[in-house]
């Protein structure tokens, strides 16, 4: 090869390159607007970006798994945290972890309410993304919910007392199913709190609250106990302010209307096992 | 140094290297932070730690590129520079630049983009200051009226990484549509044309150190550059995959960041075949340690261990991890950190005064002890990644959770880190224990090139 020959390699294969991701460039913009939802992108889901730039977090956080490494990655947190925790936890993020315990904790970014709203909003934009399926399975905050625990401590139930009832089954399928989600912040091991509270033995418990004289819900069974607190999770709050604030649990309230009854029902069953 | 005015690269490279020392600073604080608690957790958070080491790396490397440029102009277009106060005036608004973004960040002032912090004022000085030193080095260029392909090589590389900056000065409202145009400037920085610059310092340093024939290493040069642009182009689609882009990004940049090593594997080739060739027979040894050590870690950090988590399937699992951060530590390394030494390196002897040009045990301590300290900090986040992808994204342990039981490896990091401190000390300390020479010297250039350069 002669320097010429070389140089027309370069500057031949660098201006082809270069053509060739313009046009993509070009391309992909006509696709962003579907992929991203830019028609939810309002107002408050843009003051919320500024909100997210201006704290920096990306040195810390990653989001979309691109940032620093030092703190949890938020692109699907608000499927994981409803909108009451997340506000909760970003008013005074002490609350929640402790730095003797986990090594490290969030500074408080002393944001003002507006602002907490806003880069929710702009967290929960994000998480609706359309990003290839990314992260193939969710990334959790804290917790050990690994997916053979909850199977090997239910079966140990199950042996020990009759056969559970199908329905049962198809609940614990549901409980540590990504989509559900339960198990993103509900451990079924004693002691274990994530985001809401352990349920292990929730079954035994139900039993007692909805006897007990501080039950403040309408449940008079076990079962009802549990249903309620699927559907209408402020309807007796448990726990402390760990977990709820000003008389609102931080759960998230949609379940009510995104699972079936078939599926509640299952659940409940499921949950009535824990003893 | 041949010129008077070369001199000034003196002092682009102390500065360099005093951000280098700075820097360093920060990158162990922040790996003690990992092991936490953090006691200084009001005073100086991990986030304004975080973008102040990144921020220093950026400064320190490109005043180590623009004192490597002054050098190379002059020597290269064998002339004086246009303007030596202009040189200086240069310095002094990139230093203050840095100064006022390290201050702004630890009071709460800072864009909050990855690597792209600095306040919007300051990007604006940013741009200024490379306006001046391209008129600088064009009006050098001018009044010389010749250039070699080596400073051309250069000087297209440094332009060509002011205009990739541009797209960091427009706002833009859509967080997918702001990446896709970060990468543009930081993909395209360190995967393009910073090789490119990384490129032409390696030939010029080989011509130099090897007695290399000239135009051999030149038409090579054009290979390795057209390589590494044929595949670094299209291979910023691996920083797309999961930003919320077409699917098509995902193919592309599997195939193409797959072969970006070729690129690397061409440049450790030539940089280890020129030196073989001549015996490594030139008298400044240390030169050709940090040069061939450029050429190999690159080939290690950046093309193997970015080969490691480049394909989709693969960093669907890693992104986002600790593996990241070993590819990164050891890909800027290599390439950049370890260039601008080896230029630092060569031209010391002709910038101070009474400094032997034989390499000195000093000199050799620092080199072993900054390779070992980062090859083990590279082990120490690549375990530590590995140990966080499977706990914390396979098996589905909290990230927290996961952090506390990878513990063992950021006390690696903390040791291995110190280590490394150590060796950018014994650098600093040798490069500032001779004074800088105030008047041109005429000195064996090792072996001068053999062929007359281009002209205009």
């Amino acid at each position: 090869m002669t320097k010429r020959q070389s140089r027309l390699f370069f500057l031949v294969s660098t201006a082809c390159f270069s053509l060739v991701f313009l046009a993509l460039t070009l391309h992909s913009h006509t696709r962003f607007g579907e992929l991203t939802n830019a028609d939810k992108m309002d107002a408050q889901v843009i003051a919320g970006k500024d909100v997210w730039h201006s704290n920096n977090c990306i040195n810390c956080h990653t989001l979309l798994g691109e940032g620093a490494y030092y703190a949890p990655d938020l692109t699907k947190i608000t499927q994981q945290r409803g909108e009451a925790y997340l506000a909760a936890f970003l008013s005074n993020p002490s609350k929640f972890y402790s730095e003797q315990r986990h090594r490290r904790i969030m500074p408080n970014p002393e944001l003002s309410e507006t602002e907490i709203d806003d880069v929710i909003a702009f967290l929960d934009w994000v998480s609706q993304i359309d990003n290839q399926g990314w992260p193939p399975r969710p990334i959790l905050v804290s917790g050990a919910t690994f997916p053979g625990t909850n199977t090997q401590k239910a079966s140990g139930v199950a042996s020990s007392e009759q056969a559970p009832p199908a329905a049962a089954a198809a609940g614990e399928q549901l409980f540590s199913d990504a989509a559900t989600g339960c198990s993103g912040c509900h451990s079924i091991a004693p002691g274990v709190d994530l985001a809401g509270p352990s349920l292990a033995g929730v079954g035994e418990r139900a039993r007692r609250t909805v006897t007990d004289d501080g039950y403040t819900g309408s449940a008079d069974t076990a079962a009802g106990y549990l249903r309620e607190s699927i559907v209408a999770p402020s309807a007796h709050l448990v726990g402390g302010d760990r977990f709820s604030a000003n008389g609102t649990s931080f759960m998230p309230t949609n379940y009510g209307t995104d699972l079936d009854a078939d599926q509640i029902d299952a659940l409940v069953d499921y949950l009535s096992t824990l003893k | 140094m041949r010129f008077r005015t070369q001199r000034v690269a003196y002092w682009y490279f102390a500065v360099a290297l005093s951000l280098f020392g700075l820097q360093l600073v920060m990158g162990l604080l922040m790996a003690a932070k990992y092991l936490g608690p953090d006691p200084l957790i009001d005073l100086l958070p991990f986030d304004v730690a975080k973008a102040m080491h990144t921020n220093l790396l950026i400064v320190w490397v490109l005043a180590g590129f623009m004192g490597g440029t002054y050098y190379v102009v002059a020597e290269e277009s064998r002339t004086e520079l246009y303007s030596e106060r202009l040189a200086y005036i240069q310095l002094v608004a990139w230093t203050l630049m840095g100064a006022t973004a390290i201050v702004g960040y630890m009071l709460g002032w800072t864009a909050g983009i990855k690597m792209l912090e600095q306040p919007y004022p300051l990007k604006l000085v940013i741009v200024a200051v490379m306006l001046l030193f391209f008129f600088n080095i064009f009006m050098t260029i001018r009044q010389a009226g010749r250039w070699t392909l080596t400073e051309g090589v250069l000087i297209a590389g440094l332009v060509l990484a002011a205009l990739l900056y541009l797209p960091a000065l427009l706002p833009y409202d859509n967080y997918t549509v702001e990446t896709f145009y970060r990468w543009w400037t930081i993909h395209l920085w360190v995967e393009g044309v910073w090789e490119m610059i990384q490129g032409s310092m390696l030939a010029f340093l080989l011509v130099r150190l090897s007695g290399a024939d000239r135009e051999v290493m030149e038409k090579w040069l054009y290979v390795i550059v057209g390589l590494v642009f044929m595949a670094g182009i299209l291979g910023t689609a691996h920083h797309y995959y999961w930003t919320g882009v077409p699917g098509y990004w995902l193919p592309i940049g599997g195939f193409f960041s797959a072969l970006e090593p070729v690129a690397l594997v061409g440049m450790a080739i030539y940089a280890y075949a020129a030196i073989r060739r001549s015996g490594a027979a030139h008298p400044n040894t240390l030169a050709v340690h940090w040069t061939i050590g450029s050429a190999v870690f690159t080939l290690f950090g950046a093309g193997l261990l970015g080969l490691a988590h480049t394909w989709p399937a693969i960093n669907k699992w890693t992104h986002g991890t600790l593996i990241t951060a070993m590819h990164g530590h050891a890909a800027f390394y290599g390439a950049y950190a370890m260039i601008v030494l080896a230029m630092i390196s060569y031209t010391r002897p002709y910038l101070t005064s009474n400094r032997p040009e034989r390499g000195q045990s000093l000199g050799y301590w620092a080199f072993w002890l900054q390779v070992a300290g980062m090859f083990g900090m590279t082990l120490s986040f690549a375990t530590a990644g590995i140990g966080q992808v499977y706990l914390e994204r396979v098996m589905g342990l909290g990230y927290l959770d996961t952090q506390l039981k990878i513990q063992i490896h950021f006390v690696m990091l903390v040791a291995t880190g110190s280590l490394f401190a150590v060796g950018v000390i014994l650098y600093i300390v040798d490069f500032f224990r001779f004074a800088p020479l105030r008047v041109a010297a005429p000195h064996d250039e090792g072996a001068a090139p053999r062929h007359a350069p281009g002209t205009v």
